[in-house]
């Protein structure tokens, strides 16, 4: 079963373009990356997908329904973000008490012991809090709910490195207990993949990849060597990126579909065949310039 | 690098070939894999079936997944094969620097001894 399926779907600010002609699905029980640049339509999409904003164009369905206005969307959906709306006046401890009674998953157990590992004060308000505390608790809120569909938007906004560990840790731990849909954007790819599922990838509000995020990691090769070489090498393939590396060498990556041999015969040739990892293939797939940011210091 | 689901596999057919895993005695789950590896089941669950496309895990409906009687002789094939085709690639490395073959095997002569005084 599908929780998110999107057709065609479209998004105008005014002139502005944020989502154009989008068409993906998200089956249920599974963890989604949405990566992609700033600006690419990420938060777009979720808070469509949330049922926070309208589309303009084109279909969404959330668990079988169009999700703006829908309060059985918003009763299966709970959204993380660093600008969540939460009363100003309670403390964290009331905070959660109060989020207790809108959740009927709710798992209170689950919050006091993550509320405690990270030693947040029960007393102090949410407003008080440092820019990666309040990440951490938002993401407290986030996991105890146990949503059917549970949305992070950039959750890891000023938490640091062993408290991001310990929440992706938290998270899967928590997914394989209680499997429900997660869509977690971020820009840290690296940190996140071996968690993932799937992970969609957007541009300029449009879909550029949707795929297993295992397969991320196999879907470029690089060839570095002589030009002309990897020129004959790379002839014909779909040519991601490509960099000068000293004087009559270069850098090419480019999906790959050689066949081994063809890879053996490369490194014959004297090419080295490099990885690219899953987090660099979403950069050169997003970029604009396909020498990156060394065509600014390139003026010849 | 090699993706996740390899290494895990090799990881699995190590832990058969050691030993700590025995024939028909039931694998991880890719729960528990997901669990120990930190990593998305469904690539957990990648490791196991190519596991079970090679004959090295049997499945059980509803039970889960099993050593098969012959996972440690198909294992052995494979990394004998394995050995094989590294032989090859180094083969041609020697060949490439003009090394010779007899001088290629004492080279693995001494190497083996080595190993060998290490392990003493």
């Amino acid at each position: 079963m599908n929780v998110i399926e999107c057709r065609g779907l479209s998004k105008r600010f005014g002139r502005t373009v944020a989502l154009h002609d989008l068409s993906f699905s998200i089956k249920e029980n599974t963890i989604t990356g949405l990566v992609g640049p700033n600006g690419a339509g990420k938060t777009t999409l979720l808070k469509i997908a949330a049922g926070f904003l309208r589309k303009t164009a084109g279909e969404i369905k959330v668990f079988s329904s169009p999700p703006f206005n829908n309060l059985k969307v918003s009763a299966n959906t709970f959204f993380v973000d660093d600008n969540m709306a939460l009363p100003a006046t309670l403390n964290l401890s009331e905070t959660l008490d109060a989020a207790r009674r809108f959740y009927p998953n709710w798992d209170h157990q689950l919050a006091l012991r993550l509320f405690d590992y990270f030693s947040l004060n029960p007393r102090q308000l949410h407003k008080n809090l440092s820019k990666g505390m309040k990440s951490t608790f938002n993401m407290i809120v986030g996991l105890s709910a146990r949503c059917a569909l549970t949305i992070f938007d950039e959750p890891t906004v000023g938490m640091d490195a062993a408290v991001r560990k310990d929440f992706y840790r938290a998270l899967l731990q928590d997914y394989l207990q209680h499997p429900r849909t997660i869509i977690f954007s971020s820009h840290l790819l690296k940190e996140i993949e071996d968690i993932l599922e799937e992970v969609l990838l957007l541009r300029e509000g449009q879909k550029r990849l949707h795929l297993p995020a295992d397969q991320l990691r196999e879907y470029a090769v690089g060839l570095r060597g002589e030009e002309d070489t990897v020129k004959r090498f790379t002839a014909g393939k779909e040519i991601y990126r490509r960099e000068q590396f000293g004087k009559n060498s270069i850098f090419a990556a480019v999906r790959n579909s050689f066949t081994k041999t063809e890879l053996q015969e490369a490194c014959a040739a004297g090419l080295e065949v490099l990885p690219v990892s899953a987090e660099d293939l979403c950069i050169y797939l997003t970029s604009r310039s396909r020498g990156g940011i060394d065509d600014v210091f390139n003026r010849n | 690098m090699k993706p996740i689901y390899l290494q895990l596999s090799e990881w699995l057919e190590t832990e058969i070939l050691s030993g700590n895993i025995t024939a028909g005695e039931k694998i991880y789950s890719q729960y528990q894999l997901a669990e120990m590896f930190n990593i998305n089941p469904a690539t957990a669950a990648k490791g196991l079936n190519i596991l079970a496309d090679e004959k090295i895990l049997y499945k059980k409906r509803g039970l889960g997944m099993f050593v098969s009687p012959e996972a440690g002789e198909i294992i052995l094939r494979k990394r004998r094969e394995q050995v094989r085709a590294r032989l090859r690639e180094l083969v041609k490395e020697a060949e490439l620097l003009d090394i010779s073959e007899s001088e290629l095997i004492t080279m693995i002569t001494a190497a083996r001894k080595r190993n060998k005084e290490e392990r003493a």
